[in-house]
This record gives C-alpha cells, sequence and structure tokens, in this order.
C-alpha cells in the first residue's frame, strides 16, 4: 500500500466502514437484497472449513477445526472409572463414560472477560453433550473395558480459540474430529488392581501383565452428527452466519442431523421470525447438503492421517 | 398401534390446567401454572420490572429481558441454564422491546413439582405473568411437549413417567390463535398465516424427519386449545380492569 | 475404590504418574548428563511466532517454543470498568488461564479455577514498563493469554508472545520484550528449560527484558543463587533475549510485508 493513493481510498473506505457500524441492519439488507452477503457469500454458502487432527500431543485424541475464523480446538483425555452396578456395560444417565465441557476462554472474543463467563458456554456445552449421546455416535459398550470392573471414561475439553459465529457448528465439528482420531491408550492390570499404561515399544511383555485392550482401540463412530445454524431474516435464510450477522439478526435455526439421516436436534431459540413449515425444511435440506461437504473434509483429514 | 397411557388418556389428550394470576403480592406480575391433577407439574412465575437497567444488560435501545430458573432443590446447573437461554429467547421475541429501552424485566421461576413437560409448563407460566405484570407484548405463546415412542407414536404432554423410556421429544412454543380484529387477510403476510409459525422448538434425541413434521402437526392441533384456556383465564380480569379504568 | 458411589464417578489416569523408580535426569558432579531433548545447557529451543491468530481481538499471536503453545488476544484500547477511577494513563489488564489438557494429566493445575493469578500478576509487570500508557488515558488494554500446552518456561513464552500481540495491536510500546528463563540444576546451568528440567531445578532465573535498549523489565529469582552463578546466567539470558527478539520482529515485519502486498 503506497502512503499517496490511500488517502483517496481512505475516506470512501472509511464512509461504508461508518455505514456499517452505524446501520448495520441497513447494511445487511442492501446487501441480502442483492443476494450477496459482506463477505462474499452467496445466502445459502458456508465458509471455508477445515480440520487438523492431533492438534495436541498430550491428548489421546485432539483436533483443531476452523469454520471461516471460527476456531475450535477440541481435546479428548481416557481415564479409568469403576461403573455403576446397575448398568455395568454401558454407563447409566447421571454416571455416564462420556463428559463433555465447552469453554469460552476470554481469548476468544471481545466480549468475554475474565471473571464473567460468556452466559452461551454452559448451553453450549449442555447441547454438545446432548447431540452426541442422541445422535448415538458412540456405542457406549465399547467404553467398556472388564465388564462391572472397570470402563474408559472420556473427558472431551473444546476450547473456543476465536468466536466468530457459529459456534455450536464448530464445536460440534471439532468433537466429532476428536472422536473419530481417539485412540485408546494400551492398558494392562497391575497388581493393586488398577489398570496402567503399557509403554508402547515395551509390548507389556517386561511385566509379564496381560493387555487388557489388545483390539479394541479406538471407537466405530457408526453415525456422527452434523449441523448447520441458519440466521433467518425477514425472508432470507443465511447459512453459517458470522458474529456480526449473528449480532444484526435475532432469529436462528441450528439443525443436527446425523450421517443416517435423522434429526438429532432442531433447536430454534425464539426469534421474532416466527419459522414456516417450508423454512424448517430448507433448513434441513440445506444442512443435508452441508453434512455431505463436512464429512468429504473429514474424511480427507482423518485418511490423511492414517497415511502418515 | 394404539398405546394405552396410564392415567387413561388419549394420544392428543391434555391433563387438565390450571392457571392462577396474581398470587404474590411483591411481584409486579405472577402466576402459577399446573398442568395434571392430582399429580401435577407446577410452575411459579414471577416478573419484576420494567426497572432502570443494570449495567450488564445496558441497551439503549431495546429493552432487557432476564431469565431465573430456580429447581425445587438443589443449586442451578447446565441444564437450567439452558432452560433460561431458552425462555429469555423465547419471551425476548414475543416481548415488545422497543417500548421500554434500558430497562430490564427479570422473570423468576421457581420449580414447585415437576411431573414431566416441564420446559413447557414453565413457558406457559412465564406467559401469563407478563399478561399479568402488564409487559406489552405482540401476541401470546403457548407451549407443548411433544413425545415421539420407538413405535412412531405420539403423545402429547407426557408425564414423568410416560417421557422415560421415550424415543425423542420435541418442546415447541406456538403463537397463541389470533382472534382477528385486524381486517381480513391483513394478517396474511405473503400468504402464510400467523398461526403456522413455530416460536421455539427444541428437540431431544433422535427421530426422522417425518416424525418432527408429525410431530408438529400434532402439537399444533393441540395449542387450540391451550390458547383458549389462556385467553379465558386472562379475560375477567382484563374486563374488571378496563371497567375500573373507564 | 469401589466404597466410593457418588454422582461423580471417581477417574483416574492410567499413565504413570509417579516417577519413583525413575534416576533424576542429572548427576551432581557428572558434567557429562545429556538434556532430556539432547540440546546444549545453553541451547534455546527452536521458536516460532505467528500474529493475528485471533480475528475477533485487536491483536493476537501464537507462540510455539517447544512443546509450549500459547496464544495471546489483546482488546483494546477499550473503556475501563465502570467503578475504575478517572486515570490520566492507560492502564493493562492481564490474564492468563489454562487449558485442561496443558498438563499431561487433566485438570492438574484446575483446583483454583482455570485462572492463573500468579503468572497473571508477573506478566503484568513484566510488559507494564515497556508500553507507553500515556499513549491511551482513561481507557484499559486487555492482554489475554491461554497456555494450550504447558511444555516448560510457560511463563517466559507468554510474556514474549503478549508483546508480540500488543504490537500487532498496534498499542505504542518502547520496544519487544523478549523473555527467557534459566534453571539450576545442581552445578550446572540450563537455558530454556523443559517441564521436566524445571520439575527437578533447584532455582530458577525469569528475566525479561527490552532487547534493542537492553533494558530490563523484569527479573525473579527463586532458589539459592552465588552471585557469580547470577551473573552468569544474567548475561547468558540476555544474549538469548537478543537473539529471541530479532526472531520476533522479523515475524512482525513478515506479517506486515504480507498485508500491504
Amino acid at each position: 500500500m503506497g502512503l499517496s493513493n490511500v488517502v483517496g481510498d481512505l475516506s470512501l473506505e472509511m464512509e461504508v466502514d461508518a455505514f456499517r457500524r452505524l446501520f448495520p441492519l441497513r447494511f445487511y439488507e442492501r446487501h441480502l437484497s442483492e443476494s450477496i452477503r459482506p463477505d462474499g457469500r452467496t445466502l445459502k454458502s458456508a465458509r471455508d472449513t477445515s480440520v487438523a487432527l492431533g492438534a495436541v500431543a498430550s491428548a489421546d485424541g485432539s483436533a483443531l477445526t476452523k469454520i471461516g475464523s471460527t476456531t475450535m480446538l477440541a481435546a479428548a483425555k481416557m481415564e479409568v472409572m469403576t461403573p455403576s452396578a446397575d448398568a455395568p456395560d454401558e454407563g447409566s444417565i447421571d454416571c455416564c463414560f462420556v463428559a463433555v465441557e465447552y469453554y469460552m476462554p476470554s481469548i476468544c472474543s471481545p466480549l468475554v472477560r475474565p471473571g464473567r463467563p460468556a452466559e452461551i458456554a454452559p448451553v453450549i456445552s449442555k447441547q454438545l453433550y446432548d447431540t452426541i449421546l442422541s445422535s448415538g455416535m458412540i456405542d457406549l459398550k465399547e467404553l467398556s473395558l472388564i465388564s462391572g470392573k472397570a470402563a474408559w471414561m472420556v473427558y472431551l475439553d473444546i476450547y473456543c480459540l476465536d468466536a466468530d459465529g457459529a459456534l455450536f457448528d464448530a464445536a460440534l465439528l471439532s468433537a466429532v474430529a476428536a472422536f473419530s482420531h481417539l485412540r485408546f491408550p494400551v492398558v494392562s492390570l497391575n497388581d493393586e488392581g488398577r489398570l496402567v499404561m503399557v509403554p508402547e515399544e515395551g509390548n507389556g511383555d517386561k511385566s509379564g501383565k496381560e493387555v487388557v485392550n489388545k483390539e479394541k482401540r479406538k471407537l466405530s463412530l457408526s453415525s456422527p452428527p452434523f449441523s448447520l445454524t441458519c440466521a433467518l431474516h425477514k425472508n432470507y435464510i443465511l447459512a453459517d452466519p458470522t458474529s456480526e450477522e449473528e449480532a444484526v439478526m435475532e432469529t436462528f435455526v441450528t439443525v443436527v442431523l446425523n450421517s443416517s439421516g435423522h434429526l438429532v436436534s432442531l433447536y430454534k431459540p425464539g426469534g421474532p421470525v416466527l419459522t414456516q413449515t417450508s423454512v424448517i425444511q430448507d433448513c434441513i435440506a440445506l444442512t443435508r447438503q452441508r453434512m455431505k461437504e463436512v464429512q468429504e473434509i473429514l474424511d480427507e483429514s482423518i485418511s490423511g492421517m492414517e497415511i502418515d | 398401534m394404539e398405546i394405552d397411557r396410564i392415567d387413561g388418556r388419549s394420544p392428543n389428550q391434555l391433563r387438565p390446567l390450571a392457571c392462577s394470576r396474581g398470587i404474590l403480592n411483591r411481584a409486579h406480575g405472577s402466576a402459577s401454572w399446573s398442568q395434571g391433577f392430582p399429580r401435577d407439574t407446577k410452575v411459579l412465575a414471577a416478573v419484576y420490572g420494567p426497572k432502570a437497567g443494570t449495567k450488564k444488560n445496558e441497551n439503549p435501545e431495546r429493552a432487557c429481558i432476564e431469565v431465573i430458573w430456580k429447581p425445587k432443590t438443589g443449586q442451578s446447573g447446565k441444564q437450567e441454564k439452558e432452560y433460561e437461554m431458552i425462555l429469555k429467547r423465547t419471551l425476548q421475541s414475543i416481548c415488545i422491546l422497543t417500548i421500554n429501552p434500558n430497562t430490564t424485566t427479570s422473570i423468576i421461576i421457581q420449580v414447585v413439582q415437576d411431573d414431566g413437560s416441564l420446559l413447557p409448563c414453565a413457558i406457559n407460566a412465564a406467559c401469563a405473568a407478563l399478561v399479568d405484570a402488564g409487559i406489552p407484548l405482540k401476541h401470546l405463546a403457548v407451549s407443548i411437549c411433544c413425545c415421539l415412542a420407538s413405535s412412531g407414536y405420539v403423545i402429547l404432554d407426557p408425564t414423568k413417567q410416560e417421557e422415560e423410556g421415550m424415543k425423542a421429544f420435541a418442546y415447541l412454543v406456538f403463537p397463541n390463535s389470533i382472534k382477528l380484529i385486524l381486517p381480513e387477510g391483513s394478517s396474511h403476510a405473503q400468504g402464510e398465516r400467523m398461526e403456522d409459525g413455530i416460536v421455539t422448538s427444541v428437540t431431544h434425541g433422535a427421530m426422522s424427519v417425518e416424525d418432527y413434521f408429525h410431530c408438529l402437526d400434532r402439537g399444533r392441533a393441540a395449542t387450540a386449545k391451550l390458547s383458549d384456556f389462556l385467553r379465558r383465564n386472562l379475560q375477567p380480569q382484563v374486563l374488571a380492569d378496563g371497567s375500573k379504568a373507564g | 475404590m469401589a466404597g466410593k458411589a457418588s454422582a461423580t464417578p471417581a477417574t483416574y489416569s492410567p499413565s504413570p504418574a509417579t516417577r519413583k523408580g525413575k534416576p533424576t535426569i542429572y548427576k551432581d558432579g557428572d558434567r557429562d548428563w545429556v538434556r532430556p531433548d539432547g540440546r546444549g545447557f545453553q541451547q534455546c529451543r527452536p521458536a516460532f511466532f505467528r500474529t493475528g491468530a485471533v480475528n475477533a481481538a485487536s491483536g493476537s499471536a501464537y507462540a510455539e517454543i517447544g512443546n509450549t503453545q500459547v496464544i495471546v488476544s489483546v482488546f483494546g484500547p477499550r473503556e475501563s470498568k465502570k467503578a475504575m477511577m478517572y486515570s490520566d494513563v492507560g492502564r493493562l489488564n492481564c490474564n492468563v488461564s489454562c487449558t485442561t489438557f496443558s498438563t499431561p494429566i487433566r485438570g492438574q493445575d484446575f483446583d483454583q479455577g482455570s485462572d492463573h493469578k500468579e503468572y497473571s500478576s508477573m506478566l503484568h509487570k513484566a510488559l507494564e514498563g515497556a508500553i507507553i500508557l500515556e499513549s491511551f488515558p482513561k481507557t484499559t488494554v486487555d492482554v489475554f493469554a491461554l497456555v494450550l500446552e504447558s511444555g516448560g518456561s510457560d511463563l517466559p513464552v507468554i510474556i514474549s508472545c503478549a508483546s508480540l500481540a500488543l504490537a500487532d495491536a498496534g498499542i505504542m510500546m518502547y520496544d519487544l520484550v523478549a523473555s527467557v528463563s534459566m534453571s539450576s540444576l545442581g552445578s550446572d546451568l540450563v537455558i530454556d528449560p523443559i517441564s521436566e528440567e524445571e520439575s527437578y531445578q533447584d532455582g530458577s532465573l525469569i528475566i525479561s527484558c527490552m532487547p534493542s535498549r537492553y533494558e530490563v523489565t523484569q527479573l525473579t529469582i527463586t532458589g539459592e543463587w552465588s552471585t557469580n552463578k547470577i551473573n552468569e546466567a544474567m548475561q547468558v539470558c540476555l544474549d538469548a533475549c537478543g537473539k529471541l527478539g530479532k526472531i520476533m520482529r522479523s515475524c512482525l515485519k513478515e506479517a506486515t510485508s504480507a498485508t500491504s502486498e
């Protein structure tokens, strides 16, 4: 950028920028009437999405996902627990084998400050947990190590590193990616009745202990869920809104489908636009389309990992 | 195909409803809403406001709605936070927020008894309490829980016992059916009736897309009854207020 | 274990938590021990910096030095908290938190919440001297750091990364702040220690300085040090800070040349 030609451009640029800040609604409506969004997308297209597996070395499964500039880092760690007596193989409601926590540290958005946690964080935690369980993605029986005695407990922690809209979608994608990257550590029973990790190179022969989970090294993930959030404004449907769009618009529909085509969740918390049945059908159709896209991206990164 | 419900109701039949308003003295508006008899789901809602906006929720252009959910026992956790968020967003969409800018209206929900369909019951209670407090609303809203059994059978307004072992739920909020005071056709924007709209939808459990729309239809059909009840319940006091004013 | 039938199940990590049987990584008197990652005693880990990691922030930076990974976001200058009194100079507000997976065992440092109070105040002191606070009166600059993975020498990495994030946000500073630490292990001094080395250290020295002005903004020494040792350690650290400063500077230059193209 040369200094001389900047001045002219700047005044023009400033005006648009000022208009955008002062009259965000009008700014958007002007764009919507031309069927384009300020970032150059069409109304129904999502932002560029990427998945990088194994981002956290200390975790048993991890993934870094990006949707536009919304960034999520998910890491799953395995611990051993004693299952409850009444459901020795799959855990019960109050002590399940999976725990999901979603964090919004203050680095992710100017709206979150230390000591004043984001209101939305526990809500997204709960939604993620419900979605992951009811999608049937994880067969809880696979987490059993020694029936009735020991089972894996998966702690999934998701950190939002950059919040730019569609937080739930990005968090769910990172959760699914982290689960597909998850490998169980090889463990054996020690003398005190506790399970300990077997060093990879030792194969457990040195100590003479039998490896408990020789075959079960990963989750089979039968029907992973994928989601798409759409913002509704008047008669427009905008897929994958940015945080700026989320601030301007007030009605959102989040559709979660699993890969076998079932509706896992249809979440529309209020909003001034009353959704007609046809709009819901449109949103579901958009999610179907998006699911294919995302699944391809995920498969690509998984196959990339297996070559290494 | 028929499922016998434990309390002998037909699949579409709601439990008996009861609502009383103005039950709390200190609150600006209050209501208790219960579904079922003698075992019921009962929720108490109190509205405080509009009061001067607190620093946290200050907004010079619109009113702020704040929802506090008090569980029957214990501390509020993630589940309660989720309920608060759903209620807040739902109530925000039916209130006319531009009338009292820079104010906060607090709605406190106290669960008295939970026997299934808790969230819809709370939404109905909050709606009645808002009317009791005289908060300007765009329209009323009625909420219902639809339950989907694994056989694909839908029942409405389930009890706690029925909720267990169900495949999926949908908590739905619909706008109250409007009695037209406007000239014919003016509310038919773009040929779609307002009654066909959905204010809030929250689902749990996996179901097919067709099943969801089935739930939607069944829920919508039942709302007429709920709306009637809500309207009847609100009417006498409105009339009394009117005569006082006149 | 079995007796505890509470709602939250008691779990444990299968990784061998205690290093009881393992010998210490160095032997006193043996001058030829090798560091766990094979570095020389006065050799730093390779450093990688990148600015603009978080779009939502006014400025941000990501640092990866060995296994230590840190993200720092800077917000502001923005309105101070309402409770704050009027002030002629700007305020600096720092906060450091850690992820649950930053340590090998989940949530090890999580007892008192994820905020790291000690690091937060140290970061504040290290940066305060370098920022021209007069340039943004009445307002606050927030510096928030998140430790993604803790691999040793966390605080120095946070400090260096934070100064880069401040520069990315366009906050006026006298100079970048580069920070390096040193551990004393028996009679030896090792620079830029990893977690394992830190767990055996007898003392540590952290120095934060502005390399081009050759001024120290913070010096922290813990443990027992002889004057000679301190002098030696400081000289080595200051040299390392100079080198680190160059890497940080080149990172900033790259970022600006990339945007102007």
